[in-house]
């Protein structure tokens, strides 16, 4: 609608190129989509490591060559084509693959994840407030449903209450947090996510170290556990979760680009880059990080529920420290603030261990090793971060 | 006439060391003060006192009606108290806009709602927003306002500056501190600046300016009054001429001849 309005006023000629340019935008999201559902359905070896190969060549000629440099440009200029072409793209993927367990419950973990990456990129990237213990708020979120998914309430309900329950439970060191800089405010998450393991590994009613069995997921009062067939479709359990994923990451995607691009997005810029120059021109240092945590950790709580319901259960090892750094890891590669970032990363890091057996046993080594060369060599992530143009916002808001 | 600022027996103490020392200072409306004194004479720890940023051991700050004395940067700069750094502190991987839009964040709805849901309203403000940054800037150099969406870092030093006095003279403040604007650039960088800035004095006759210098010329042609710091003491006050001319200052700069 704002398209029609905004190409209305140009000349045809103008109108064609842009046409052009989103179709070719369409193709080229479409193609990598593509080659990512390749990726999670092959098995054969060679296979993947020929999708692989092909993936980190598109890569480098994105990179080198000023053609792929102004596709990049050209993406960044149509973020509304590349948003609807990956929706279309993924929800293709699911229809041809609506049989395939594995590939489906490896598409469901890397929406979650994704998602719980939104989380922390409001956190870190965004306000700058450190958060490194992304895994225990998203078993806080596994908790909730474990507890409350039997009762009756809707589940709809119990996804929101999961958000708000890691939400709270992280008011709990959100003073200290806010107390403390740096390498000390890190130090308080890690602490609060190591006492919550320890607290949940003791308390009985929270199933001990067995941990708990968690409901699957209903909707409607329509249970995903029993969807086998759509219409006249046969579909595996996992397809209605790696849908439901995928819708939640949208939304979080949707949540954390119009924080972005907007005065609140400003605010936590200013507050993570300067925090003198911040408070001088009247921002609350508190405030900012305070929204930043609490949003973040609610979007780490509901992606974590929908996870725990998908799995069947969840246990004090769901909290570990291992995992935090795995979602740091997805943050650090992809590239602190970009989300399309995050799920590249996510794919490299939950994917790909699991297709190259070769490197299964040697999966946190070559993470390690990884992300020191990611930080050695390209700090700001595979896919950096863009910089914020609110050029285009503004000029719409004129008409 | 009451003045707009009025600090009396202001002290600042660090520990033993007092880098403020019972300063009686005022700025009228639209006044512009000259603040003088050799290095570490508590120049800049005077804006830092008045901005909240350090919280004064002594005195009373009085602006307009209100007490800052010991208040939070956040609530002086609501009273309308902006400042520019020493050094550059600028985003430099940010728009000029989002830079200069800091210094107006204190006076737009930063609620969620408008950010997430109700978006007409924001863009509403953006736009406005948009604009007096254009026309805020095109002032000061009309090269900037064209690149308005440009990162900060790719402007050279003397418009990185401007971009800085922009960003606190968006919000509309009441005074104005300005840190050694001249600092790193040349004599002809720095007169421009001065041009620039004594232009838009006449456009804002209500604002007031103190303004820490080094450069002896850029005081002599903006300021009304100076004052002289050294050792976190006044040791003087009065017209630029009779600066020059008084012993107390000489001595402070030149060192004693007793």
């Amino acid at each position: 609608m704002e398209t029609a309005q905004l190409t209305g006023t140009r000349p045809a000629e103008v109108v064609r190129t842009q046409g052009l340019h989103r179709l070719l935008v369409a193709a080229i999201v479409a193609l990598l989509f593509a080659g990512g559902g390749f990726l999670l359905h092959s098995e054969a070896q060679g296979e993947v490591i020929a999708l692989l190969a092909a993936f980190v060549a598109i890569f480098v000629f994105a990179e080198r060559l000023s053609a792929g440099r102004r596709a990049i440009a050209l993406c960044r200029a149509h973020p509304g084509t590349v948003n609807l072409a990956a929706a279309v793209s993924v929800l293709a993927i699911a229809a041809v693959l609506r049989e395939e367990h594995y590939t489906l419950l490896m598409m469901a973990t890397v929406a979650l994840f994704a998602t719980a990456a939104a989380g922390l990129t409001l956190q870190m990237a965004f306000a700058g407030v450190p958060n490194f213990a992304g895994a225990g708020f998203f078993a806080i979120g596994a908790y909730v449903p474990a507890v409350l998914g039997g009762t009756g309430i809707p589940h709809l309900v119990v996804l929101l209450i999961a958000g708000c329950a890691a939400a709270l439970l992280g008011l709990a060191i959100l003073l200290p947090v806010l107390r403390t800089r740096g390498h000390y405010a890190a130090l308080v998450t890690i602490a609060f996510g190591l006492l919550l393991r320890s607290f949940l590994e003791v308390n009985d009613v929270l199933g001990g170290p067995q941990g708990m069995k968690v409901p699957a997921f209903s909707l409607f009062g329509l249970s995903f556990a029993r969807i086998t067939e759509i219409g006249p479709y046969d579909v595996s359990f996992y397809l209605p979760y790696a849908l439901a994923g995928c819708a939640l990451f949208a939304l979080a995607f949707f949540v954390v680009r119009r924080l972005e691009t907007s005065f609140v997005g400003l605010a936590f810029d200013a507050v993570r880059s300067d925090e003198v120059a911040a408070s001088v021109f009247g921002l609350s240092i508190a405030r900012w990080k305070a929204t930043a945590f609490l949003i973040g950790n609610a979007m780490i709580g509901v992606a974590g529920a929908l996870y725990g319901m998908m799995n069947g259960f969840v246990n004090p090892n769901s909290a570990n420290f291992g995992d935090s750094l795995i979602m740091l890891s997805i943050l650090v590669l992809g590239g602190f603030g970009n989300l399309w970032g995050a799920v590249v990363a996510s794919v490299v890091i939950l994917v790909i261990p699991e297709k190259l057996q070769a490197i299964q046993e040697y999966r946190l080594v070559i993470f390690a090793l990884l992300v020191i060369a990611i930080l050695r060599f390209r700090p700001s992530g595979l896919m950096p971060r863009a910089t914020r143009d609110l050029s285009a916002l503004a000029m719409g808001g004129q008409r | 006439m009451s003045p707009l600022l009025a600090c009396s027996g202001l002290t600042m103490r660090f520990g033993g060391l007092t880098a403020l020392d019972s300063l009686d200072i005022a700025v009228g409306t639209g006044e512009t003060v000259g603040l003088v004194g050799p290095n570490g004479s508590g120049k800049t720890t005077f804006f830092n006192v008045l901005t909240g940023l350090y919280r004064p051991s002594e005195g009373a700050v009085r602006f307009e009606a209100s007490d800052l004395f010991g208040r939070s940067p956040q609530e002086i700069s609501r009273a309308g108290v902006a400042r520019t750094f020493q050094r550059s502190r600028l985003m430099l991987d940010q728009t000029v806009f989002d830079n200069i839009a800091l210094g107006a964040l204190g006076r737009v709805d930063l609620g969620l709602l408008p950010a997430l849901v109700f978006r007409s309203r924001f863009r509403r403000d953006l736009s406005a927003l948009v604009e007096k940054a254009t026309a805020l800037t095109r002032r000061f150099n009309p090269h900037i306002a064209a690149s308005l969406f440009k990162p900060a870092g790719s402007f050279t030093m003397i418009d990185r500056r401007r971009i800085e006095i922009c960003r606190a003279l968006i919000g509309g403040p009441r005074l104005l501190l300005l840190d050694e604007p001249s600092a790193g650039m040349t004599h002809e960088e720095t007169r421009h600046l001065m041009d620039d800035l004594l232009a838009f004095r006449e456009e804002m006759p209500d604002l007031a300016i103190v303004l820490v210098e080094h450069e002896m010329d850029v005081i002599r042609r903006i300021s009304d009054r100076c004052v002289v710091l050294n050792f976190g003491r006044k040791i003087f006050e009065g017209a630029f001429d009779a600066l020059l001319a008084d012993p107390d200052v000489q001595t402070a700069y030149l060192g004693g001849s007793q």
